[in-house]
């Protein structure tokens, strides 16, 4: 395992590569280019907005912003499981002609889920500055949550892609499993509203972790729930550990099987 | 000190005839109809440091698969493979080209697949840039390249990056003439250096040219391995045996036809066929070529004893027939023609319905590689033909020299110096 870490180091740069291939070539050819990393969550945030504000009525102060915070949560979450679920076939290519630890497949594909991030952070600051939101010192924390939450998405990032070279059909199933997750995540409305019958289900859904630290830092400006946030680390790293020996035997088979 | 360790390594790959892939299919219990194919069957090979390695063998035969296992791309069913040092791989070019982007982004994009950090690239670029030839391209789109700058840029970024193993599989082929010599010179350094280099092409040239040691690979097994110009004869060799098989087979099923069409020409009736012609006085009802061994053979190496044999009936009684031979290659041009008359081989009469063979014999196949047609006639002497047979018969000359021509002229070169 640790032996798979350095060597991963010591591909950095096609990491690199790797990720910036992705950014580049997703909006190739498109007007705006790069624009639509930033205009994607806020269209988003727009229709969410006007389902949730309008059509559903949930009262709430500032809920644009409440909403953007677990949108972009969600987004480096599901964008990695979504994209990441392909990624070994369509790089079918490359794990055919060279050799390179295939971990840095799965791991391109969250880092540039993170690098979105930081993009749609800056779009947070501006709205949470319009709708004159205190910002104090818990924001600091969010390299920390985010840290945690790109572990736990690399973890579930790494399991799908790897078994998705076996089982086709799992792209698609976690398509749906993904859209039901996303309304069982204190998303688009606080967890105060959430019925007390379906909390269980609420407690275990460690996305729910993250999406309240953030909502706690950026919203509410207050330092997160710590035991939940251990909880939701030892969870990550154990996951991540489990994923990483999954997907080392998976691997050796990959150039044979895509 | 050993490099590459390879220890009884044996690889089967599993051909899905049809394959069971979607969940449908799973539940439904569909089977897979599997068919296992040995790519390997264990295979050992210790390659010391420094030591150039050429592999050698018939497509299919294992070489590849051998050479991505090295890599890391795939893994031994059983056995061991361990590889010393950082390994650079030149299996198929362009792995991570990205269309869209220059020329100079994709050197940077592939140099770094290939394990190199941005400062040893950028230290590299220029070498590279100037290797390739593509100066005035390198800011365009590699969309827009022609698949031999395409492969001149791969080459350039892979031989830069000077690792302590090179695996090569068959890539110099693409590129013009000029840029391999520039590729083999460049080869050549780095063997200099040390690099240990293992090597698939079928440019035997080449091969005998870079490597140390060469080993054949046949069947999924070691056939043989030492040094190269024994290993490449014993090949080529091996190469002319499986040609005459399989001319020999196709020759069988033609030759049913020939017996039919010699049924025909027994009728009185004179048969005019664009490549037999004759009055049939006397009738050549069979031609065969044989090796020193008395072997049917179609495929020859150059140097060979070959016997050309030509079985004949008399249909009526003649005096002095004169039966000749003639080689000509595929652009048509006579390489050598000759009959018992010429060579003062006198026949005096052959009687009504006489049997026989005429033999001509050549202690030394002196023709260079390739495909010749074979004429045998036999008329009288003054040049009527009987049955003349124009270029009915086919037979392959393989050769271990790449000497080019008409005619192999026996020669030998002596230098001599004077102070």
């Amino acid at each position: 395992m640790f032996e798979k870490i350095k060597e991963v180091y010591a591909y950095r740069q096609m990491l690199e590569s790797l990720v910036l291939t992705d950014l580049r070539t997703r909006y190739k050819g498109s007007i705006l280019g790069f624009f639509w990393t930033l205009l994607n969550p806020l269209l988003l945030l727009c229709v969410y907005s006007i389902v949730f504000k309008f059509v559903v009525r949930i009262q709430m102060d500032n809920y644009s912003s409440f909403l953007f915070i677990g949108l972009i949560t969600w987004n480096v979450f599901s964008q990695s499981i979504l994209s990441g679920a392909g990624v070994i076939i369509r790089n079918a290519g490359l794990i055919k002609k060279i050799y390179f630890p295939k971990e840095l497949l799965p791991l391109s594909v969250v880092i540039g889920g993170v690098l979105n991030y930081f993009f749609s952070f800056l779009v947070l600051l501006f709205i949470l500055i319009i709708n004159k939101i205190a910002i104090g010192w818990p924001i600091l924390l969010f390299p920390l949550i985010l840290f945690i939450l790109s572990i736990f998405t690399l973890a579930l990032t790494m399991l799908i892609s790897a078994l998705n070279v076996y089982f086709r059909d799992l792209e698609h199933i976690v398509g749906i499993l993904i859209m039901g997750w996303f309304y069982l995540t204190p998303i688009v409305f606080p967890s105060n509203m959430i019925p007390n019958e379906l909390h269980l289900i609420f407690d275990l859904n460690p996305i729910r972790i993250f999406v309240e630290g953030f909502q706690d830092i950026y919203y509410y400006n207050k330092f997160p729930n710590w035991s939940e946030l251990l909880v939701g680390t030892i969870v990550s790293f154990v996951l991540l550990v489990i994923s990483m020996k999954i997907f080392k035997k998976l691997s050796r088979n990959f150039a044979e099987v895509i | 000190m050993e490099v590459i360790r390879v220890e009884n390594v044996t690889k089967s790959f599993k051909i899905y005839k049809e394959r069971a892939v979607t969940l449908k299919e799973r539940i439904l219990g569909r089977k897979n109809k599997v068919e296992i194919f040995e790519a390997l069957k264990s295979v050992s090979l210790y390659v010391q440091k420094g030591e150039t390695v050429g592999l050698l063998g018939r497509n299919g035969s294992g070489k590849s698969t051998l050479l991505k296992m090295l890599t890391g791309i795939l893994y031994p069913d059983e056995g061991l493979i361990h590889v010393e040092g950082k390994i650079s791989s030149l299996l198929e070019l362009g792995a991570g080209f990205h269309p869209d982007f220059t020329g100079r982004e994709n050197i940077f994009m592939n140099a770094s697949i290939l394990g190199l950090n941005k400062k040893e690239i950028r230290a590299k670029l220029d070498d590279i840039i100037a290797f390739s030839e593509l100066k005035e391209y390198i800011e365009n789109p590699v969309r827009n390249y022609s698949s031999g700058m395409y492969m001149r840029l791969a080459f350039s970024v892979a031989i830069m990056v000077e690792p302590d193993v090179l695996l090569i599989d068959e890539v110099l082929a693409v590129g013009d003439s000029a840029f391999q010599q520039k590729c083999m010179d460049q080869l050549m350094k780095l063997k200099a250096k040390g690099t240990t280099i293992v090597f698939v092409s079928h440019d035997l040239t080449a091969m005998e040219k870079l490597c140390d040691r060469v080993v054949w690979i046949n069947n999924s097994v070691i056939e043989d391995e030492g040094y190269p110009k024994k290993i490449i004869d014993k090949y080529l060799t091996f190469l002319a045996n499986e040609e005459n098989t399989r001319l020999l087979s196709t020759g069988t099923e033609s030759g049913n036809q020939d017996e039919s069409q010699s049924t025909n020409v027994i009728e009185p009736i004179e048969k005019n066929e664009s490549d037999r012609w004759g009055n049939r006085d006397i009738e050549l009802t069979e031609v065969i070529f044989k090796d020193s061994e008395n072997n049917k053979r179609l495929g020859f190496m150059s140097g060979d004893t070959a016997t050309i044999n030509i079985k004949f009936k008399t249909n009526k009684e003649t005096k002095e027939p004169v039966f000749g031979v003639g080689i000509s290659n595929l652009e048509g041009v006579n390489c050598y023609g000759t009959n018992t008359w010429i060579d003062h081989y006198k026949i005096d009469v052959l009687h009504m319905s006489e049997i026989g063979e005429i033999s001509f014999k050549i202690p030394s196949l002196d023709l260079v590689a390739g495909t010749y047609l074979i004429s045998v006639a036999v008329h009288d002497v003054y040049g009527n033909p009987y049955d003349y047979h124009d270029k009915r018969y086919t037979i392959k000359v393989s050769s271990i020299t790449s000497d080019i021509g008409v005619a192999k002229i026996k020669h030998q070169w002596i230098l001599e110096r004077k102070k």
